[in-house]
């Protein structure tokens, strides 16, 4: 290669014959402009039906005392917050996706941020809702916030972490919708322009008056990218502050210094896992296969290896610790993980954890669509058992054996478990009928149609030279993107 | 003058217009169109969106309106005359008595409910039994009956008077017998009535029986030394004590008396002077008292005889028969109790627990051989406290058989559920004509009778008693009689014809017969006992032939040496079972199994094992006469292998609401042999279908080798005080991360003996009447739910072949012998850390610390978070999972407006969601601040007593203020032998634990 100075080509990220703008938009809404075919409608059933169950349970409980659960004196915490950190874990892609991939211009999160974007709302509104329930007297659950109030000089107690906890959730939640809602807008009226009557006249109202101008786009990109500043801390702060629920406290298993990277990990680890599991089905129903390609699926393979060699790397290091502390406590709660009675938790937890995304450095595995969901959800079984051998596992045994006690869930917290999941998937079902599931916009921007016109144009007209034209063709076959012809019209 | 003055309505009205003529005369100006809306098609017009507004705004308005309630009221009804001695807010104490201890009760705005030791009374005034501060509950028991019945009916007392004056009356003309069947009655004034009663009516016959009886003792006390009693112990005056079978410090006779005693050898005041007694238990299943023994040797109830006998050949050296042979570890521990024995003649006491006369008579031979009486045994002054003789209540089965009685009055005493053979009791009360229940409530044999007659409870009551020769205690009333019940010793008044009321009866009584000289009956009122006669006793002397008693005992133990051996025993809190109806004793978790809610068949691990039977089992046991229950199984180490053991007291089916059906009757297992009740039987046992979990709050029985339990042996502690409490050397320098405060006002902390605690669960008790802690149900222990503020944690040690301990449950398993086992008893409860970790992570500071150095717990600011209770290292915090006191799942207990009458109102009850735990009894120490200050005074040491230490009866909790160099507490936390559990965590807790000292053998 002499004296050319160009970019090399990249491997496309939008596959498919004959993408145009108005094919992407058209293939993106067809979900949400279409009457949701057979598919949809036995997921929402099952989905609104998890849904109803969650809220009887969550109601049994509120009417009856958190004594429907199966907590004792010993374990106060067990499914409840387990089950917060696993969504709250999960949560974590998202933010991580829409703001750090942004800053670092990793282009190819424009096709998966929405829907990650979208499950991370939802799953932190599955969390929240159990930081509520778990409460002995949830309507009281305000008081977690420094509110003026009527009571004298009461306040809340700054050195607890369920305060920081209380902060860091919300200011998530709250940056997390801002900065999804923002990245909606052009999509939102995108639908608004090509929808009539009522439609049209609510599309209209939540696009906030997009009209596609020059300096509408130009503030768009600004208010995104300043929001991606303020989100990119979150995503190490929120599940910094959720480990610290554990790790400033005094029992042995939680009181651990490594819990803030190992959880923010695990988190990233447990979310871009359940990204694939939701996409790589999305994808398929919704026919984004051009969208959503094998180069998406394998970089979150990618990370989801990453991030589970992190977590598994903690894991060592707890262990290590524990040995070398002296501490027989903490040395008696890590032996007890394999040995005690809930060795089956602590199995599970190592095994799909660390075991299992091993087999992701192999890249037959890495780009096998089964393979990878059944990981995805491997991988989500793994981490809401790396929480409950946190909490359960850890409470259960701790200093006093006299105190030593098994946790044994209700039906309640196993109704309020699969309901949570069953609300996320009734939001989550709910989203992709009414908004695009994959951001219109910046799809767009992927696009390569008008620079190969371009390239097209100089060849043609003789503007480059012969090894140029030969690299560019050759990059263009080992991506595969163009069929023989338009390469030999190319060259002709 | 007229006025021509004219106002108009208006400019029309002035310029007469043609509209206005028109309108002049209607009344209305426009046309209201009545007719439009009243026809029906005014009706149906639409209705305008402004008039659905108002509508809407009006209904919803209206309705709003409508649902304000108004704030319940709650009618409190101010006194008219107020009484002198009542202010609201203030106790008022008076001194009474129960069962013959002095006590103290606690009274507020008229209702009893506390009741603590008479500290200046002369027996057992250091604390009070379980079922003694749980009786409290029984005055509020919804089971009661509200008034006299006759069959289903109730009826009036004259008319009871009636009808019962009718059939005695019948009884004596024809000559018929009358009997008054009662356990041990020893008040002076009741025995009085009753012998006026029998004055007039003189086939009247008052017939002794006692639930778990010592007729056997009293029998042994006659044939040898000629005096049909029981005497009084002094375990203060044994440096050796051995038991056999004997329960001593629970339920064995007065056990709160001999855990005074007990103690003043052992506790840490007494090795301060360098002197521990030396305890060696022999026995079947654990015993409260055998977990605390320096040596314990498992022995069956058929080789207590042999033992007895083998330990006098030991002693005098002579060649008794039958001595015990095969069990090879008791008999190298008779050898060396022998040789113990004998060095410290005059200064040692042997007890056994057997109620066979042959047993008891070997056992008062071996005393007079170590020369106990006089010193350590006091037989010139007896125990009134079971007077019960077994052969009598078997005579009266026989007589009533026959036709002979007529009449029968049954007074605390319940045949049809307590006697062996309730067949034949049913079969006698069904001869006799007319029975007559004094039972507070329908129980199993009341529903026999005629007329059932309620006694009051003993805080309604009059009485007195003479629990010990000379020495007499008054029962005073301390509220009305809250339903319509009788004192039954006022019955018997009315039948004999005397109509003085029972109060001036006793009155007349005391100032006769028992107040000295110079001293009314006031001033015994207050004093609450009176002490006449002395303590000491002379030596005695034995003649009987121990040959005869050694063969036996040989017959006797032969007729139970097969199968399985069954060993009938009383917990701690449930007792014989009188008080089954009281919910604080059935959630009393068993002092050494932890198991509430149910009595249960204890079974040696291995010997279970060796029988393919497993915990959560169950067992059916089978008696040779055939009766049979299914229990479920207790796998308990140190249990001797070949033997079960069944709590008595349990499966009543009338005892109310809490107590019906909790567990199963292991009565009927006992046998009346030689005209005594033995406790023992032969059963066999099989597996049962099911299984079945009980309710435990205690399922891990190991240390694990951590240094929670620090303990020594005696030998130890004299080189060293401070052995094995970790204080030698030098100490850790220990980091603080927060400021420090000065804290120059009182810091109240506690110090706990471990070698003082027996386990007895007192101070549970106690802790849950002073506080309003909730009884929770069978179901809720289960789930480990129990809300006791104070737990006493039982730790299990064994040994290994090379005599170390082992407390690994692993290393435990892998042990072949598990029935020499080591116990230890932790009081645990909030230890009020100064750096507690528990304040640090509440969200909205519910709990937070106190200047004077107590964590305190703001039950309106917690809104349930529970990670206090994760984070506290010694899961002290218990959590209102519901509604304990209204929720009709809870009905055995506060779910009634009755019960809820036996609350302290000093004390908040917590609603659902909200966390509590110990106060230290932050009511009492304001009470006594607010005393002092009152008395313009400070406070001295001792002011403040929490509930729990004021329950002990072995005096191992010691609370007070640490800023007070000269207070108890202080003192005692100077001891060597003071450790804080888990003080590597820096907490620093508040609650300091002396060293478990054991006096064991010198190996």
């Amino acid at each position: 290669m002499s004296s050319h100075n160009e970019s090399i080509i990249r491997e496309p990220l939008v596959t498919g014959e004959n993408i145009t703008y108005a094919k992407v938009t058209d293939d993106i809404l067809v979900s949400v402009e279409n009457k949701p075919n057979k598919a949809w409608w036995i997921g929402f059933i099952v989905a609104a039906l998890g849904a109803l169950l969650w809220v009887v349970s969550v109601s049994y409980t509120f009417w009856t005392g958190i004594g429907a659960w199966g907590l004792n004196k010993t374990v106060g915490w067990a499914w409840d917050i387990t089950t917060f950190v696993w969504w709250v874990g999960i949560g974590h892609a998202g933010t991580l996706i829409s703001a750090v991939l942004l800053l670092f211009r990793q282009n190819w999160r424009n096709s998966i941020n929405r829907s990650a974007e979208a499950m991370t709302i939802f799953a932190v509104i599955c969390a929240a809702t159990y930081v509520v329930a778990h409460m002995g007297r949830p309507w009281l659950a305000y008081w977690i916030f420094p509110i003026p109030n009527q009571f004298g000089s009461l306040w809340v107690n700054f050195n607890s972490p369920l305060v920081w906890d209380a902060f860091a959730i919300s200011t998530y939640f709250t940056v997390s919708l801002v900065f999804w809602y923002v990245g909606l807008l052009p999509d939102i009226a995108t639908i608004r322009d090509r929808a009539i009557g009522l439609r049209r006249r609510i599309y209209s109202i939540l696009s906030f008056g997009w009209n596609g101008s020059v300096k509408t786009w130009q503030r768009f990109e600004i208010v995104c990218l300043i929001l991606a500043g303020i989100a990119t801390p979150l995503v190490l702060s929120v599940h910094t502050i959720v480990s610290m629920d554990f790790a400033t406290s005094v029992i042995p298993g939680w009181h651990t210094t490594i819990f803030p990277p190992y959880f923010v990990a695990g988190a990233i680890f447990s979310g871009f896992a359940m990204v694939q599991t939701l996409l790589l089905v999305a994808r398929k129903v919704l026919g984004l296969e051009n969208y959503i390609t094998m180069f998406h699926i394998e970089s979150m393979n990618k990370i989801i290896l990453v991030t589970g060699s992190i977590v598994g790397i903690a894991y060592l290091t707890e262990f290590f610790i524990a040995y070398y502390s002296g501490s027989e406590y903490e040395q008696y709660t890590f032996i007890n993980r394999f040995v005690g009675p809930y060795w089956w938790a602590g199995l599970l937890m190592y095994g799909c954890n660390v075991l299992m995304t091993q087999f992701m450095w192999f890249k037959k595995v890495r780009t096998n669509i089964a393979l990878s969901w059944i990981f995805s959800i491997v991988v989500n079984i793994g981490m809401w058992f790396e929480r409950f051998v946190i909490i359960v596992t850890s409470l259960h045994r701790d200093y006093l054996p006299s105190s030593w006690a098994m946790f044994y869930p209700t039906i309640v917290d196993v109704g309020i478990f699969i309901g949570s999941i069953g609300l996320f998937f009734t939001m989550f079902l709910l989203f992709l009928r009414v908004l695009p599931p994959v951001a219109i916009a910046e799809v767009k921007l992927l696009l390569k149609t008008q620079s190969f016109e371009a390239k097209k144009k100089l060849i043609q007209e003789g503007h480059q030279h012969a090894e140029e034209i030969e690299y560019y063709t050759a990059s263009l076959k080992k991506y595969d993107v163009l069929t023989e012809s338009d390469i030999k019209e190319l060259v002709k | 003058m007229d006025s021509n003055k004219k106002y108009w309505k208006g400019l029309e009205e002035l310029h007469q217009t043609p509209a206005f003529v028109e309108k002049k005369g209607s009344e209305f100006t426009e046309n209201i169109p009545i007719e439009n809306v009243l026809n029906e098609a005014g009706l149906s017009t639409k209705t305008p969106r402004r008039d659905f507004l108002k509508a809407l705004g009006f209904g919803v308005g209206a309705v709003t309106l409508a649902a304000c309630q108004r704030t319940p009221i709650h009618k409190s009804v101010p006194y008219i005359i107020k009484p002198e001695e009542v202010t609201p807010g203030v106790a008022n104490y008076y001194a009474s008595s129960y069962k013959g201890q002095s006590l103290v009760i606690k009274t507020r705005e008229g209702r009893p409910i506390f009741v603590e030791a008479n500290t200046k009374a002369l027996f057992a005034g250091n604390g009070v039994s379980p079922s003694t501060q749980a009786s409290v509950l029984d005055l509020y028991d919804m089971s009661k009956l509200k008034g006299p019945r006759s069959g289903d009916e109730g009826i009036s007392w004259e008319e009871v008077d009636k009808q019962v004056i009718a059939a005695l009356n019948s009884a004596s003309n024809s000559g018929k017998q009358i009997r008054i069947v009662s356990s041990t009655i020893n008040s002076p004034s009741a025995l009085a009535a009753i012998n006026e009663f029998t004055v007039k009516y003189p086939t009247a016959k008052l017939v002794v029986v006692d639930a778990v009886s010592y007729t056997g003792m009293i029998k042994a006390n006659e044939l040898s030394f000629g005096k049909a009693v029981i005497p009084q112990y002094r375990f203060d005056n044994a440096d050796v004590i051995v038991s056999v079978g004997a329960d001593f410090l629970s339920t064995w006779l007065d056990g709160i008396e001999n855990t005074k005693q007990y103690m003043a050898n052992r506790s840490h005041t007494s090795l301060k002077n360098g002197k521990m007694s030396r305890h060696i238990q022999f026995e079947s299943g654990l015993s409260l008292t055998g977990t605390n023994a320096d040596v314990r040797v498992t022995v069956k109830p058929s080789e207590e005889g042999p033992l007895l006998i083998a330990l006098y050949n030991e002693l005098t050296g002579s060649a008794l028969p039958n001595a015990l042979s095969e069990n090879q570890k008791a008999a190298t521990a008779i050898k060396l109790v022998a040789k113990e024995l004998n060095q410290v003649r005059g200064k040692a006491i042997l007890v056994a627990g057997s109620n066979d006369a042959n047993i008891q008579s070997l056992v008062n031979a071996i005393n007079v051989h170590l020369g106990s009486y006089g010193s350590t045994i006091d037989l010139d002054n007896a125990s009134n406290q079971y007077k019960g003789d077994d052969q009598a209540f078997a005579e009266f089965l026989r007589e009533a058989n026959s036709g002979l009685i007529d009449v029968a009055f049954f007074a605390e005493s319940n045949p049809i559920y307590e006697y062996y053979d309730s067949k034949s009791v049913e079969d006698a009360l069904s001869k006799i004509k007319f029975k007559v229940s004094f039972a507070d409530r329908e129980n199993e044999t009341a529903s026999f009778a005629n007329i059932i007659a309620p006694n009051s409870n003993y805080l309604e009551s009059w009485g007195d008693s003479e629990a010990y020769a000379g020495y007499y205690t008054l029962v005073q009333p301390t509220i009305n009689p809250v339903f319509d019940s009788r004192q039954f010793e006022q019955s018997f008044l009315i039948w004999a014809g005397n109509t003085t009321s029972y109060h001036d009866y006793v009155k007349a009584y005391w100032e006769q017969n028992i107040l000295p000289q110079g001293k009314n009956w006031y001033d015994a009122l207050q004093e609450g006992f009176e002490f006449k006669g002395s303590r000491g006793g002379s030596a005695q002397s034995f003649t009987s032939s121990v040959s005869d008693l050694a063969n036996q005992i040989g017959t006797q133990s032969k007729a139970i040496a097969k199968d399985i051996e069954l060993q009938l025993y009383l917990s701690g809190g449930v007792g014989d079972g009188k008080q089954g109806n009281n919910a604080y004793l059935l959630e009393l978790p068993d002092p050494v199994s932890k198991v509430t809610w149910d009595n249960y068949a204890a079974i040696e691990p291995k010997y279970a094992e060796s029988l393919g039977i497993g915990e959560n089992d169950l067992v059916e046991v089978k008696a040779e006469n055939g009766y049979s229950i299914i229990l479920p199984v207790l796998i308990q180490p140190g249990q001797a292998a070949g033997t079960i053991s069944v709590a008595l007291g349990f499966g009543r089916t009338k005892a109310g609401k809490a107590g019906n059906d909790v567990g199963k009757n292991a009565y009927p297992f006992v046998r009346l042999v030689n005209g005594s009740l033995q406790f023992n039987n032969s059963v066999t046992i099989s597996k049962a279908a099911g299984t079945y979990v009980l309710a435990q709050t205690q399922t891990h029985q190991t240390i694990e080798g951590r240094n929670i339990i620090r303990e020594t042996t005696f030998a130890n502690y004299k080189t060293n005080p401070a052995h094995g409490s970790g204080n030698t050397g030098e100490k850790h320098k220990t980091y603080d991360l927060w400021n420090k405060y000065e804290q120059p006002g009182h810091s109240w902390v506690m110090a706990i003996d471990l070698n003082a605690c027996t386990g007895c669960g007192a101070c549970i008790v106690a802790c849950s009447v002073e506080n309003n802690v909730p009884v929770v149900g069978r179901d809720e222990v289960r789930r480990r739910r129990e809300m006791h503020w104070i737990r006493i944690d039982r730790y299990y040690s064994f040994e290994n072949d090379n005599n170390e301990a082992v407390t690994r449950e692993g290393e435990v398993n892998r042990l072949s012998d598990l029935s020499q086992v080591t116990v230890v008893h932790q009081p645990m409860l909030c230890q009020h850390c100064d750096h507690a970790p528990c304040e640090t992570v509440c969200p909205v500071l519910a709990t937070v610390h106190s200047s004077e150095g107590l964590n305190h717990m703001a039950y309106n600011r917690c809104f349930g978070t529970r990670y206090c209770a994760n984070n506290c290292p010694y899961k002290v915090r218990r959590f209102n999972w519901f509604n304990y006191w209204n929720d009709s799942r809870f009905d055995n207990y506060l779910n009634n407006e009755f019960t809820q009458l036996v609350l302290n109102p000093d004390v908040t009850s917590r609603s659902r969601g909200v966390m509590e735990k110990c106060s230290m009894c932050i009511q009492r120490i304001q009470a006594g601040k607010l005393k002092a200050k009152a008395e313009k005074r400070p406070i001295k040491d001792g002011d403040i007593q929490v509930a729990c230490a004021a329950a002990c009866p072995s005096n191992a909790i010691i609370f007070g203020d640490r800023n007070d160099p000269d207070s108890a507490v202080s003192q005692a936390l100077k001891n060597e032998r003071v450790y804080y559990v888990l003080e590597e965590l820096n907490v620093q807790p508040g609650v300091g634990y002396m060293t478990k000292v054991r006096n064991t053998f010198e190996a």
